[in-house]
């Protein structure tokens, strides 16, 4: 299953990568630059498994002209923002549209409100987040890298969520 | 150069490698193996590179001789303090060869203008540092003068031993050359001056004031790293014939005065150098044309190609491409971006004076890329021993520098990279000039805003790699993945973090001595060839990926990756890929523009919507009106000059708050309808170079397609007859075998019969076996019964002998008269009853035990001899 990750530079998402796929949190990430993949398989409840093809793309504005390339045929869209940072929410609310227009029409969005550990300095309240993916029909989830709060939560749920390739029964 | 402050203790700790870097820990163990390898290589290349810098300057070495000092300074030494300066110094050098080395490696410009004390740029930790690497005396011939004299006089040696190949370029002064070269080399001097002079005219007061600016700066600041240094003056010939190819001189200059006369207004000033730097993209077309007219030397250099100058272009092409050692390095590097011909005195200084002074008054653009820097610099490098707080601070300034340098490019990711390497390399500002080289010139366009050249690069790569690797490209279209989610990536970090780093340094010398991007196409595909096989065996997407990315990234035999690239790829050259590019830019453009218009839409929330649809109407309008106009000015068919625009165009669509914060919405009128005319008329010229583009493509192709088809027929036949002729030889050995085969089949029927009865005779005697087994238990039960028999029957016969003795004394005595006839009687019984027994064992007649007595008689008969001994055997006492 091809997910995509998007949004704003800094929020978190290779942190998130490497929380999910292997179980560290380095305070000093690299920058991405273009795109970076890693995969993870997971195994869901009903001991089916999924095995996600991730890709982390960079966050600066202008690599958004790149981004097409990624989320074109993936199947599930990861918007990441910053929970102290109003302008990552801004800018989730554009891939939100983005997506809208130019994923492909079944596509799974999940709405991702990162660095939740740092909620002394939280500049967007969790309701927001909850309306903003209410709105668009898709998952919200707080986490945070750092403590790895909701990461595997986070993509157990959209496992849960992907469209079966074929019914068991 | 702030790689020589990390001491090695440093980088062994956290399994660094010899550069600093961190390695992944799943390949520090493959790294320590090839260190040694590493070792060795660098130790032959050292020696290699010692050898050709020798070379280049034996054939130097006439020029700087004593008394062309002396000429030198008596024509140019009278207006200033600073050639006797120069003077000194070079006494010094003569005097006391330990200490004067590094001073002269910090002679400055012998230019007019420039009032800056010899030595007192001098770095002495870094110099002393590299300056083991070099012969002494050869730094002493060459450093007292200042490196402009210094690259023409070269180039005036060069020619002067190798006439007879560039005759045709200067042959009006050859003659005199011959005969006084020391004397040509000065001239040219003076020429090379003089035209510096006249291309710094327009900045004067840039010039002055930066004088006054520099000398307080000097008391104050601390200048450990930060300043301009020169390269070493062995590496000079290079350098002026990598300087040959900078042509962009001018755009630089220009942007100066920008800078230099308007300090304050940023906003200002950048909108204005935006629009210089549209100029100059056009300017620089026509720049050589016009430089022709003030020196003719100078200009047949820039013009040409730099090779047929230069016998030894070859030699340190190989040279490069084995590597560049890594005390050189940094200053090689500056050699080949020809940094000295882009510098601007001052320039950097200004720059940074200019982030400085316009903290507030920056604009959103700016504050933007300084977040953005802000957030990239902790994770540039991370936990590197050389990046520590100084050198981040140094690695803002430069990439702040540089933002404000060119703002069509700004800051983009990736960059903080580049800065970050070049900062080990070399001075702080040396390395600002390198990267400006780099990005400018080297990746122009790629790093803008809509990152044009590099998508289109991506389209290339995917249609070159069709071309070369058919079966792997169909082998990920089959699995789903993009050739360019791979290359992308590649591409843009210039393969920074990609592969190993030693890799990744004879790339960049590579990439750099070439002055274009040829060999990033190369490397990919030594990576593909590499790895193609690998990745053709794998059966899902994620797999594929994943392989590539780790293979890529354990590629420590740097040396096998760039030989491949270098040695194996020499057709794609930068002709091609210009060809192939042209045919893939339109394509590009048109997206882009789509994202821009988009851009727009995405602005209809905050309130621009409807008056942006009326904008529209009209323009349409306008369109028909304005473009006639416009066509004069510009060329709409230059790809080059197209790029910028669009930067521009996206920079206002996509920061809101500048949008928003024009004051007028009358003035938003005038804007949004130029940016539409300019829009509509792109895309129509666009259109119509498609238009073109393909007709000629579809020619090209037309005539391809005929050549290499039959080419390809020619090739598939003698495929044919191979295939047809391996086919009959395959068939004679088939039945080959099939005869032999049959003849095993024969010997194993054979075999196998003689098996069977084997097995049928081995059965017969198991069973005999089997038989004889029970005969053998049932004789020997019945031995034990009679053995007790025969005891019995001894005691008995005893009994009966004492009877009988008894009966023999008492014989007269007729009481007893019927025992003595049965006593034999007994006795035969039980003797034949032994018998018995051992004839039939003899015979091995099966008999029941019952029918012993029957034969009893008979046997009796038979052997009486016998008998005796078997009553021997039996009853061994009887004989006693
Ligand atoms: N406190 C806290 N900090 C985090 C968390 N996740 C990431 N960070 C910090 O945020 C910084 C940026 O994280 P990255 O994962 O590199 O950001 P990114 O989204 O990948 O950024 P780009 O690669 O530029 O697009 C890291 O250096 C971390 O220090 C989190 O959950 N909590
Ligand atoms: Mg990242």
């Amino acid at each position: 299953m091809q997910l995509v990750l998007l949004g704003d530079s800094g929020v978190g998402k290779s942190c998130i990568v490497l929380r999910f796929v292997r179980g560290q949190f380095d305070a000093t990430s690299k920058v991405t630059v273009g795109a970076s993949f890693l995969s993870q398989t997971i195994a869901l409840q009903d001991s089916t498994t999924v095995k996600f093809e991730i890709w982390d793309t960079a966050g600066q504005e202008r690599y958004s002209a790149l981004a097409p390339l990624y989320y074109r045929g993936a199947g599930v869209a990861v918007i990441v923002y910053d929970i102290t940072s109003p302008e990552s929410f801004k800018k989730a609310q554009y891939w939100v549209k983005e997506l809208q227009k130019h994923g492909s029409p079944d596509i799974v969005m999940a709405l991702v409100g990162n660095k939740a550990d740092l909620h002394e300095k939280r500049e967007v309240p969790t309701e927001d987040g909850m309306e903003l993916a209410e709105k668009n029909g898709m998952f919200f989830i707080e986490t945070s890298a750092k403590t790895a709060d909701n990461i595997n939560q986070l993509f157990e749920e959209i496992g849960k969520r992907l469209p079966r390739p074929t019914p068991p029964s | 150069m702030l790689l020589s402050l990390v001491s090695k203790r440093s980088l062994e700790v956290d399994s660094r490698d010899a550069y600093g870097f961190a390695l992944r820990p799943q390949h520090v163990q493959r790294y320590q193996e090839y260190v040694s390898i590493y070792t060795e290589e660098e130790t032959e290349r050292a020696e290699k590179w010692q050898n050709f810098l020798d070379r280049q300057e034996s054939v130097a070495e006439p020029c700087s001789s004593e008394e062309e000092f002396q000429d030198t300074f008596q024509a140019d030494g009278s207006d200033s303090g600073e050639e006797s300066a120069s003077e000194e110094d070079s006494r010094n050098e003569k005097q006391d060869s330990g200490s004067s080395k590094l001073d002269g490696l910090e002679v400055q410009h012998l230019e007019k203008d420039s009032n800056e004390t010899v030595g007192e740029l001098s770095k002495e930790k870094e110099v002393a540092e590299e300056a083991h690497v070099l012969d002494e005396h050869q730094i002493l011939r060459e450093t007292s003068l200042g490196e402009k004299s210094e690259s023409v006089k070269d180039e005036a040696e060069q020619s002067d031993t190798d006439k007879e190949k560039e005759s045709s370029v200067e042959s009006e002064s050859d003659e005199e050359k011959q005969s006084q070269p020391v004397k040509e080399a000065i001239d040219l001097n003076h020429v090379e001056i003089q035209q510096e002079n006249e291309t710094e005219e327009p900045v004067p007061e840039a010039e002055k004031c930066g004088v006054d600016d520099e000398k307080t700066q000097k008391e104050t600041k601390s200048r450990s790293v930060i300043e301009w240094a020169h390269i070493r003056p062995c590496l000079k010939s290079i350098e002026a014939m990598m300087c040959s190819r900078v042509k962009n001189v001018k755009y630089m200059q220009n942007k100066q005065q920008t800078i230099a006369g308007d300090h304050a207004s940023s906003l200002a000033s950048i909108e204005e150098s935006e629009q210089n730097s549209m100029e100059n993209d056009r300017d620089s077309e026509t720049f050589t044309s016009r430089s022709h007219s003030i020196k003719e030397e100078h200009d047949a250099q820039s013009n040409v190609s730099p090779e047929p100058f230069f016998p030894w272009y070859e030699e340190l092409e190989v040279l490069v491409r084995l590597g560049v050692p890594k005390d050189l390095r940094g200053e090689v590097w500056q050699a080949f971006v020809g940094v000295k011909a882009r510098r601007v005195e001052r320039y950097y200084q200004d720059l940074l004076a200019q982030i400085t002074d316009s903290d507030e008054s920056s604009s959103d653009v700016q504050r933007k890329w300084k977040k953005q820097i802000e957030k990239d610099i902790p994770r540039t490098f991370p936990g590197h021993p050389a990046l520590n707080e100084n050198g981040r601070d140094s690695l803002r300034r430069i990439l702040l520098a540089y933002a404000c340098h060119n703002p069509s490019v700004g800051y983009c990711q990736a960059m903080n990279f580049f800065a970050g390497l070049l900062l080990l390399l070399m001075p702080e500002e040396n390395a600002f000039w390198t990267l400006v080289g780099i990005i400018d010139d080297y990746f122009d366009g790629y790093y803008t805003e809509e990152m044009i050249e590099s998508q289109v690069d991506q389209l290339v790569f995917e249609e070159l790699m069709r071309e070369r690797f058919p079966k792997l490209v169909n082998h990920l279209d089959y699995l789903g993945v993009q050739v360019a989610w791979i290359s992308g990536p590649w591409f843009l970090s210039i393969f920074v973090n990609i592969i190993p780093w030693e890799c990744v340094l004879r790339m960049w010398d590579v990439l750099l001595f070439e002055g274009n991007r040829v060999v990033l196409f190369r490397t990919a595909f030594a990576l593909m060839e590499l790895y193609g096989p690998a990745i053709v065996a794998t059966q899902d997407a994620g797999d594929a990926i994943t392989s590539l990315q780790s293979l890529a990234s354990s590629t420590f035999d740097s040396s096998q990756l760039v030989l491949t690239a270098c040695m194996g790829y020499i057709s794609t050259n930068e002709a091609r890929l210009e060809e192939l590019r042209k045919i893939h830019r339109p394509a590009v453009l048109e997206i882009v523009e789509e994202r821009i218009q988009k851009g727009r839409v995405w602005k209809d929330k905050k309130g621009l919507a409807s008056k942006l649809y009326s904008f529209k109407h009209e323009g349409s309008i306008l369109d028909e009106q304005k473009p006639p106009q416009r066509t004069d000015g510009e060329n709409p068919d230059d790809d080059e000059s197209r790029s910028p625009n669009f930067s521009m165009n996206l920079d206002g669509a996509n920061v809101d708050s500048e949008v928003d914060s024009l004051p007028d919405l009358q003035e938003q009128v005038v804007w949004m309808k130029v940016e539409l005319c300019r829009l509509l008329e792109e895309k129509r010229s666009a259109v119509m170079r498609a238009e073109e583009l393909e007709i000629a493509l579809m020619e090209m192709v037309k005539e391809d397609n005929r050549l290499e088809l039959s080419a390809k027929i020619e090739q598939l036949e003698k495929e044919v007859r191979e295939l047809k002729q391996v086919l009959s030889d395959k068939k004679e050995q088939e039945t080959a075998m099939l005869q032999v085969l049959m003849k095993v089949e024969q010997d194993q029927k054979l075999t196998e019969d003689a098996r069977i009865s084997a097995e049928q005779d081995a059965a017969a005697q198991r069973y005999a076996a089997h038989v004889l087994q029970e005969k053998n238990e049932k004789l020997v039960t019945q031995l034990a019964q009679m053995e007790k028999k025969l005891v019995t029957a001894e005691t008995t016969l005893e009994a009966t002998l004492q009877y009988e003795s008894g009966q023999n004394k008492a014989l007269s005595s007729p009481r007893f008269p019927r025992p003595a006839p049965e006593s034999p009687k007994k006795k035969t019984g039980f003797l034949s009853f032994g018998l018995g027994w051992r004839d039939r064992n003899k015979a091995k007649q099966p008999e029941e035990s019952n029918s012993i007595n029957t034969s009893n008689a008979t046997s009796e008969v038979k052997s009486p001899s016998k008998e005796s001994k078997t009553e021997d055997l039996l009853n061994p006492e009887t004989r006693r």
